[in-house]
C-alpha cells in the first residue's frame, strides 16, 4: 500500500517536471504565452508528487510497514518515535527524498513569487531549469535509488532501526534539513543565472532577485553546517567538532562560493562590475553542491557520513557534468559580452576590498576542494592510496582566515572608489586600540602562542569595525539602523567572528587527559575537579546504556555512557558535556570498570569558549534574517546613493536596498 | 540600447574572446577531473584491504544450524566463501540466491564451498531464513560476536574469500554475486598455479 503509493508520488512528480520542461521549452521557443503560463503549474504537480511520497514513506516508518526495504532497513519497532521519523534522511534514498521535497517546496515558493511574470522569458527558463533538476531528483528515486523498493517473500518481522549514530541525539532532527534547504536552495539562483545567460538579460532584475534567494540558502547552509558540528561534538565523543571530513568540506566547498557572491554582488550593483565573476560563482556553488553529494553518496571517498556503496555515483557523476558543460557553455557563450565598462579606481576602496576578499574565498574553496579530492586524483595518476588529513587543511587556511578576518576588519570602513589615509586612522583607531588592549588583557592573565593571539587581535579589530557600523546605523536611523543587508551583515559579521575567536581558542588551550579512577576518587584538570562516583546501567527499548556518574566541580553529575544498540556490533560512547560560558568540560567514558565497583576510566577534555560557536551560528542565523529583511522600498527614480551620507559615514550605513541598474549588453 | 552597452560591445571585441577560452580551458579541466571520478572505485572496494588480506584467517568454529561442529579448518582444501549474514538484513536476502547459485557450480568439484557466519540474530531466526530461502551450507552460530570481531566485520553482509591453504584473499562489503566469486576463485587458482 505504501510502495504503492510512495512509487506514484515519485512517477507523478517526474511526469510533472518532465511535461513541465516540455511545456516550456515548447512555449519559450513559439514565444507563447499560454504555454509559459500552463507549464509553470507543473509545479503543483511535482509538489504533489513530493508530498505524497513524503507522506507514504513517513506513514511506512511510523506503521513499521517492513514490507518495504527502507524501512526494513532503518526502521525498528524499538526505535522511538523522532528517530522513526528521522528515519526518512538517515540513509540514501530517503535523503534523496528529502532533497525532493525541499526542492519541490523551493520551487513552489518562486513559481509563487513570481506568479505576476510568469510569461517573463526570463522566469520561464528559470523554471524550466529547476524542473530539470527536480527532474533528475526524481528520476533517482524511480531508478537506483527507489525509496520504495519492495522486499519480495516472507516480510521480515522487525528491523535494525537507524544507524546508531542517527538515533542517539535530537540534532538528527534538524541539522540535515538545515543543511539541505541550504544545499537545495542554491538552485533558484543557479536557475535564475542560467536564465539571464540564456537571455541574455544580465544586465537587471535577476540580480536582485537571486541575492536574496541566495542568502536564504545561504543562511539555511551556516545553520546546518554548525549544527552539524554541533551534533559531531555532542554526539561522536571525540571533544572536536570539525575533522575536515570530506562530508563537511562538502558542505563548506559551496558555503565558500555563497559567501564569496553575497559580497561581490554588491560591487556589481554599485558598479556594475564583476559579472561574469558573479555569475560565475553562482553557477559554481551549485554545481558544487552536486559535485559534494557525488563524492558523499557514491561512495567514492571515505567519510564517517557515507553511505554504503550505492548504484547512484554515475547518475550523480553524469549529471553534475551536464551541469557543468551548460555553466561552462554558457559563459564561454556570453561571458564577452557580459565585460564590465569601469574598472577598479584604487585598491584601498571597498570595491578592492570586494575583490580582495572573492580572491581569499576562491584560494579557500581551491584548497580545501583539492585537499578533498587529492587521494582520488593521487590515486588516478599514480596508484597511490593516500588520505589528507587535518594538518593540510590546517596549515592552509590558516593564513586564509587571518587575512580574511583583517578585511572583515578594515572593508567595512572603506568608502567606494577610494580611500584617504585620513579616513581609514579615523575609522581604524577605535577599532585597532580595542583589539591591542583585549590582546595586551589576554597575555597579561598569562595566555601564549601567536595563532591564537593574533585570531583574537584580529577577530576584536572586526567585531569593532562591525560594531562602530552599527551604532553609527543605528544612531542616526534608530532600530532601522540594524536591519537591511549592509547592517545584517555586520551582525553577520560579529557572528564570524565569534565562531573565528572560539575556534582558535578551542584549539590553542584546549586540555585533554584520561584518568583511571575508582568510584569516589577524583581528578583534577584545567582547574575543574571531576570525580567518579559508579556506573549504572540503563535499559531502553532501543539501546541498553552504561552510565557513569560524574561529578563535575563538586555540582552538577553527569553522565557519559557507553551504548549498546541491538543491531550493531560496537557499542557507541556518549559524551556528557558541562557547558559554560568560559570553557567546557567534556565526559567521555572511555573503559567502562570490569567487574561492578572496579574503577572505570574517564576521558576529560577542557575547552575555552566552545559555547560561543553556537551562539556565533546563532547570531549569524539573526543577522541573516536582518540582513533579508526588506530595508525601506525606493521608488526606481530615487537617487540610489546620498553622496552626503557616503562620505561622512561609510557606504555601509546608507546602502540603498535597491541595486544600481546597470544596462545590460 | 544604451551607450554603455555599445561600450561593451565594443570592450568585448577588443579583448578576442577571453571569456570563450577561459571557458574551453576550465571546460577541458572539468572534463578532466570528471573523468577521474567517473574512473575511481568505491571507497568500500578499496576498505575492503582489510588487514587479513594475505594473511591466515582467524580461527573459526562453532555450532552449526544442524548441531554439529563446524571449523574453517576442517575445509581446508576447498575454496571457502566466509559469508556473514542475518536474517533482517536485507542485501543478505539479495544475494541468498547468489550463494545458492555458487555452491551449486561447485557441488560436482568440490573444490569450493560457502560457510555462514550469524551476524548480530539468532540461530531461530536463520534456521527459518534457510527453509524460506533454501540453500544447506554449513552456518555458524556466533552469538558473543567474537568471530565478527576477528574478522573485523562491521555489518552484514561481509565476506571473505579463503583459498585452500586458509589464507585469506580477498574482503568484500556488501552484497556478493555468483559469477563475480567464481572470477575470484578462478584467478586465486590462477595465481596459485
Amino acid at each position: 500500500m505504501g510502495a504503492t503509493l510512495g512509487t506514484a508520488g515519485v512517477w507523478l512528480g517526474l511526469f510533472g517536471a518532465v511535461v513541465g520542461v516540455a511545456t516550456l521549452a515548447l512555449g519559450l521557443r513559439r514565444r507563447d504565452p499560454r504555454l509559459l503560463e500552463a507549464g509553470r503549474k507543473y509545479t503543483w504537480v511535482i509538489l504533489g508528487g513530493a508530498v505524497l511520497a513524503v507522506v507514504a514513506m513517513e506513514t511506512a516508518l511510523l506503521s513499521h510497514d517492513f514490507s518495504l526495504k527502507y524501512v526494513a532497513e532503518n526502521g525498528s519497532r524499538q526505535t522511538p518515535l523522532l528517530f522513526t521519523i528521522t528515519g526518512m534522511w538517515s540513509a540514501l534514498e530517503g535523503s534523496i527524498l528529502l532533497w525532493a521535497i525541499i526542492l519541490a517546496g523551493y520551487l513552489a515558493v518562486m513559481v509563487h513569487h513570481f506568479r505576476k511574470r510568469a510569461t517573463d522569458p526570463l522566469v520561464g527558463w528559470a523554471t524550466l531549469t529547476v524542473f530539470v533538476v527536480a527532474g533528475f531528483f526524481f528520476a533517482l528515486m524511480a531508478g537506483p535509488a527507489n525509496p520504495f523498493r519492495v522486499i519480495h517473500g516472507t516480510v521480515p518481522t522487525n528491523g535494525p532501526g537507524p544507524n546508531p549514530l542517527l538515533q542517539n541525539h535530537p540534532l538528527v532532527a534538524f541539522h540535515p534539513p538545515m543543511l539541505y534547504l541550504g544545499f537545495v536552495g542554491f538552485t533558484i539562483p543557479f536557475a535564475f543565472a542560467v536564465a539571464a545567460l540564456v537571455t541574455g538579460r544580465l544586465g537587471e532584475g535577476w540580480l536582485v532577485e537571486t541575492r536574496r534567494w541566495t542568502l536564504f540558502a545561504w543562511g539555511f547552509l551556516t545553520i546546518g553546517i554548525i549544527l552539524g558540528a554541533w551534533w559531531s561534538y555532542e554526539v561522536l565523543g571525540w571533544g572536536g567538532y570539525w575533522a575536515w571530513d570530506p562530508v563537511e568540506n562538502a558542505s563548506f566547498i559551496p558555503w565558500l562560493t555563497a559567501t564569496a557572491y553575497l559580497h561581490s554582488v554588491m560591487v556589481q550593483e554599485r558598479r556594475g562590475m564583476l559579472r561574469i565573476w558573479n555569475l560565475s560563482l553562482l553557477l559554481a556553488t551549485f554545481s558544487l553542491t552536486i559535485l559534494g553529494t557525488f563524492l558523499t553518496r557514491s561512495g567514492v571517498l571515505e567519510s564517517v557520513h557515507s553511505f554504503t556503496e550505492s548504484p547512484i555515483g554515475p547518475w550523480i557523476l553524469t549529471f553534475f557534468g551536464l551541469v557543468v558543460f551548460t555553466a561552462v557553455a554558457l559563459i564561454g557563450w556570453r561571458g564577452d559580452r557580459l565585460r564590465s565598462p569601469g574598472s577598479i579606481d584604487s585598491p584601498v576602496s571597498r570595491e578592492g576590498a570586494f575583490l580582495a576578499n572573492n580572491l581569499l574565498f576562491a584560494a579557500f574553496c581551491f584548497v580545501v576542494l583539492l585537499g578533498t579530492v587529492f587521494p582520488l586524483l593521487a590515486e588516478a595518476i599514480n596508484g597511490d592510496q593516500l588520505s589528507v588529513g587535518g594538518p593540510y587543511f590546517d596549515r592552509m587556511t590558516t593564513p586564509i582566515v587571518i587575512a580574511l578576518l583583517f578585511l572583515m576588519a578594515v572593508a567595512p570602513v572603506l568608502p567606494w572608489r577610494k580611500a584617504s589615509e585620513e579616513v581609514l586612522r579615523k575609522r581604524l583607531f577605535w577599532p585597532a586600540a580595542t583589539a591591542t588592549l583585549v590582546v595586551v588583557l589576554c597575555v597579561a592573565t598569562g595566555l601564549r602562542g601567536l595563532a591564537p593571539l593574533a585570531a583574537f587581535w584580529l577577530g576584536t579589530f572586526a567585531a569593532g569595525s562591525a560594531v562602530r557600523q552599527l551604532a553609527l546605523s543605528a544612531r542616526r536611523q534608530g532600530w532601522r539602523g540594524l536591519v537591511g543587508r549592509a547592517n545584517g551583515g555586520m551582525i553577520v559579521h560579529i557572528g564570524v567572528v565569534l565562531i573565528a575567536v572560539a575556534f582558535a581558542a578551542s584549539h590553542a588551550y584546549g586540555h585533554q587527559r584520561e584518568f583511571r579512577l575508582s568510584p569516589g576518587q577524583s581528578a583534577h584538570l584545567s582547574g575543574h575537579t571531576v570525580t567518579y562516583l559508579g556506573t549504572s546501567t540503563v535499559k531502553a527499548s532501543n539501546k541498553t546504556s552504561l552510565r557513569a556518574q560524574v561529578r563535575v566541580d563538586g555540582g552538577k553529575i553527569y553522565a557519559p555512557a557507553v551504548q549498546q544498540f541491538p543491531f550493531a556490533t560496537q557499542a557507541i560512547g556518549s559524551p556528557s558535556v558541562k557547558s559554560g560560558l568560559a570553557n567546557d568540560v567534556y565526559l567521555t567514558l572511555a573503559a567502562p570498570p570490569d567487574h561492578p565497583g572496579g574503577s572505570a576510566v574517564i576521558g576529560v577534555i577542557v575547552q575555552p569558549l566552545i559555547v560561543w560557536l553556537w551562539i556565533g551560528g546563532a547570531v549569524i542565523a539573526i543577522g541573516t534574517a536582518l540582513a533579508a529583511w526588506p530595508g525601506r522600498r525606493r521608488r526606481p527614480t530615487a537617487p540610489v546613493s546620498a553622496p552626503i551620507e557616503v562620505e561622512t559615514t561609510g557606504a555601509a550605513g546608507t546602502q540603498p536596498p535597491e541595486p544600481v541598474v546597470v544596462p545590460g549588453a | 540600447m544604451s551607450n554603455v552597452s555599445d561600450v561593451d560591445v565594443a570592450v568585448g571585441r577588443s579583448k578576442r574572446h577571453t571569456a570563450r577560452w577561459a571557458a574551453i580551458s576550465l571546460g577541458v579541466v572539468l572534463l578532466l577531473f570528471v573523468a577521474v571520478l567517473a574512473t575511481r572505485k568505491s571507497a568500500a572496494d578499496k576498505q575492503a584491504e582489510s588487514p587479513l588480506l594475505g594473511k591466515q584467517a582467524p580461527t573459526l568454529s562453532g555450532t552449526s544450524l544442524d548441531g554439529s561442529q563446524v571449523s574453517l579448518a576442517s575445509m581446508h582444501g576447498k575454496w571457502v566463501v566466509v559469508n556473514f549474514m542475518a536474517s533482517w538484513c536485507v542485501p543478505c536476502r539479495d544475494e541468498h540466491p547468489e550463494l545458492i547459485k555458487f555452491t551449486q557450480r561447485h557441488q560436482a568439484a568440490g573444490d569450493a564451498a560457502v560457510l555462514g557466519v550469524i551476524f548480530d540474530d539468532t540461530a531461530p531466526n536463520v534456521r527459518h531464513f534457510f527453509s524460506e530461502l533454501g540453500g544447506s551450507w554449513p552456518v555458524v552460530d556466533d552469538p558473543n560476536g567474537q568471530t565478527a570481531l576477528d574478522f573485523g566485520v562491521r555489518g552484514p553482509p561481509e565476506s571473505f574469500l579463503v583459498d585452500p591453504n586458509g589464507f585469506v584473499i580477498w574482503k568484500g562489503i556488501g552484497q556478493v554475486n555468483a559469477d563475480g566469486l567464481d572470477k575470484l576463485v578462478a584467478q586465486g587458482k590462477a595465481r596459485g598455479a
